[in-house]
């Protein structure tokens, strides 16, 4: 006998992109919602302080009991899976894409056009803003376009980052403060940024997090949160293509199933979850799974590569006044026409690499306190390092993709997810050239300085990665429409990281909230009007 | 200061004070002479605390911070290592890094092995000095660690992946707020809580700071 839960939106997935959607529906519809969520609670913002302390002194964990052990996969993932998701842990950076990322086709001949432009999806982006509470400063408007000032003034350039931009403003490259979920003044009850340095963890929560969403929602009785509870399945309406139900398992009572019945069901399972949920949802009528007429269902994965490197610059900074704060840049991310493709964003940080106290000297020697303290005080008496980092746009390939894994189950017997990206073949043509002009970009800033590179490195971590449910107006060569509503069903939305088209070279939760909150909007469409 | 800094300072306070942590507290002391505490603190976490030698330890202490501290800022910086042992977790759950699926966890329990090795320093000390470690000259004290830390280094590394208790020790107090600030010689407070209003101005050198 199941345990049945009914409401008109089921969102499975209790992270940023689901407390987007809950808190908009809630407030413009007067529609009953159910959020469900695998994982369970974690540290609350009064046992942050602890937890930060011990994650400083010891690396520890500051959220205790944020995954499930068996629930997890291969590849390129999150571990997180509970309330808040990985928007527990989050930095908080929050730049938009640029308006080229939508228009990759048309501009430059590679990649994939999106459905929807930017200037679509900017009122959204202003949106997510105002609820997440972003700070920020505008940059130049050709190469960071916004309707409407940030909600709050952007946080204060530190001693140090105001000495970095004096040095790129003499380069010629237009450097400004990245855009931050951190408050630079109180802001929906929520404190401001006390420079605390461990935003992974913020003790303040000056640092948005969903779960302050969530907490609020419940407090105001409008969305029931149903936690430690695993949603296994999607089943159909007998005789039509509509989701009837989502079958779980609640990890406190494994043997009393639990049916989710809505109207409209939502995955915000972020970008391996919500396509792994699709495929295991296979059926005698959908042998592929669902949302998968087509066969796109998890593919496309895609995320940004980057190229980084430390530069050693003949100034007198002190690290450690404001780390997790940076200069950002999107001039290349906007180039205007290009012989060879290459679009990349650029990141400035204080860093305290090859300045940091040492045990041994350059000769291998080892050194008592007052020789370390000598060693390190040359060492930071003769310069300083800053640390940049370029992300750089990858072409999606359809064989970069996510499956089901046969060999790796849960206890339950269900196969998890494993990713395996790539890029297309026009990303690694274009490697070399990519990588020497990032690097020819960092030579060229460290000369403007006096300084000189350090060391310069490549990666290819798919970094904020998305995809895998696809949106396009073309049901042949995509999972969603540009509402995040699959095109297979009428009553099923996927929103978020799942649904992007391309990863752009900026962070992407912000625009995994714009998204969502765009199909906010149409699913309210069919739900009565908050009176 | 705001309300909201006000409120914040009064429940970080008390959340720390109760978990005996008195690092990122913003109202925690300036004083310099508090700092080493904020470097460590992070409380007990049901650990079985395990007390190393305190004299030995000391005696170790002497030859491997700097001398700069004083004997005040010695025990300070000691005392915080003992305080940050006492409240070490073996095989604790660590912070998950990005995109890795896999939790991972910190080391078996290092401080048997730092208990050994500081009653084995006296040992040896009283086997070829036949007096304690603390009685013996700073370069005969010193050659008997380089040795124990011929593996060390050149990194300074986390202290609970440390194989020398020297090294631990060492790890413990130049990754503190305290050791980056007599570096610099100035006021920087790496990781404390400081509100926004002094992150523009150059860190105050340490005599002038408030």
């Amino acid at each position: 006998m199941s345990r049945v839960v009914e409401s008109d939106v089921c969102i499975i997935g209790a992270g940023i992109t689901a407390a987007m959607v809950a808190e908009r529906l809630a407030e413009r519809t007067s529609a009953s919602v159910t959020v469900v969520e695998a994982g369970g609670r974690t540290a609350s913002l009064e046992e942050r302080s602890r937890t930060r302390a011990r994650m400083l002194a010891y690396g520890e964990n500051p959220y205790p009991n944020d995954h499930i052990a068996d629930q997890t996969g291969t590849g390129e993932m999150y571990r997180q899976m509970v309330v808040g998701g990985s928007g527990m842990h989050w930095g908080g950076a929050i730049p938009r894409y640029s308006p080229e990322d939508f228009r990759l086709r048309s501009l430059y001949g590679v990649g994939f056009d999106w459905p929807i432009s930017f200037d679509d999806l900017e009122p959204y982006y202003q949106e997510a803003e105002e609820r997440i509470g972003a700070a920020g400063e505008q940059g130049p408007p050709d190469c960071d376009p916004r309707s409407k000032p940030y909600p709050m003034p952007p946080l204060p350039l530190s001693y140090n980052l105001a000495r970095m931009r004096e040095w790129t403003d003499g380069a010629g490259i237009p450097f400004w403060t990245q855009p931050w979920a951190r408050n630079t003044r109180p802001y929906r009850g929520r404190n401001v940024c006390q420079r605390c340095d461990t935003c992974a963890v913020c003790p303040t929560g000056a640092k948005y997090t969903p779960d302050f969403a969530f907490d609020q929602l419940l407090a105001d009785g409008r969305i029931d949160l149903v936690t430690r509870t695993l949603v296994r399945r999607l089943a159909l309406e007998p005789g039509t293509d509509r989701i009837a139900v989502a079958q779980a398992v609640d990890r406190d009572s494994p043997d009393e199933p639990v049916e989710f019945r809505a109207g409209t069901f939502v995955l915000a399972g972020g970008h391996a979850w919500s396509s792994h949920l699709l495929l295991l949802s296979a059926s005698n009528r959908f042998p592929d799974g669902l949302a998968n007429r087509a066969g796109n269902v998890g593919h496309y994965m895609t995320g940004h590569w980057y190229v980084s490197g430390f530069i050693d610059l003949p100034m007198r900074l002190y690290p450690g006044i404001f780390a997790n704060n940076s200069l950002l840049s999107h001039r290349f991310a906007s180039p205007g026409p290009l012989d060879r493709y290459l679009r990349h964003d650029l990141r400035l940080w204080e860093s305290d690499v090859g300045r940091a106290p040492r045990l041994r000297d350059d000769d291998g020697s080892l050194l008592w306190g007052d020789g370390i303290m000598a060693d390190w005080r040359e060492r930071t008496d003769s310069g300083a390092t800053a640390r940049i980092r370029a992300y750089y746009d990858v072409i999606p390939d359809r064989e970069s993709r996510l499956t089901l894994d046969g060999a790796m189950k849960n206890a339950m017997g269900d196969p998890m997810p494993r990713i395996d990206f790539r890029s297309a073949q026009a990303t690694i043509d274009l490697e070399r050239h990519t990588h020497d002009t990032i690097q020819g970009r960092f030579e060229q800033l460290a000369r403007a300085a006096g300084g000189s590179m350090k060391s310069t490195r490549s990666s290819r971590l798919f970094e904020h990665p998305g995809g895998g449910c696809r949106m396009g107006d073309d049901p042949a060569t995509s999972v969603v429409d540009r509402w995040g509503r699959t095109h297979d069903h009428e009553n099923l939305f996927v929103v978020g990281a799942p649904t992007i088209v391309s990863s752009g070279c900026a962070n992407g939760t912000l625009t995994f909230c714009a998204l969502s909150l765009m199909s906010a909007e149409e699913i309210a469409k069919g739900l009565a009007t908050r009176g | 200061m705001s309300e909201t800094r006000r409120s914040f300072l009064k429940q970080s306070v008390a959340t720390v004070a109760a978990a005996s942590v008195a690092g990122c507290a913003p109202g925690a002391s300036r004083d310099s002479s508090d700092r080493p505490e904020s470097a460590a603190g992070a409380g007990s976490a049901g650990a079985s605390a395990m007390p190393l030698p305190g004299e030995t330890l000391r005696a170790v202490a002497e030859a491997v911070l700097p001398a700069e501290l004083g004997d005040r800022g010695r025990e300070r910086a000691v005392a915080a290592f003992e305080r940050w042992s006492d409240g070490l977790e073996p095989v604790a759950e660590l912070a998950h890094p990005y995109l890795v699926p896999e939790t991972r966890y910190s080391g078996p329990d290092p401080r048997p092995g730092w208990v050994a090795q500081l009653e084995g320093l006296e040992k040896e000390c009283a086997s070829r000095h036949g007096v304690s470690l603390s009685a013996i000259d700073m370069p005969v004290r010193r050659e008997l660690l380089a040795r124990p830390l011929g593996q060390a280094g050149p990194g300074m590394g986390s202290p609970a992946n440390a194989s020398h208790v020297a090294a631990a020790l060492m790890s413990h107090f130049f990754a503190s707020p305290v050791a980056t600030d007599l570096c610099y010689r100035r006021g920087i407070g790496k990781q404390q809580c400081r509100g926004l209003d002094g992150a523009a101005a150059e860190p105050a050198a340490l005599g002038d700071a408030p």
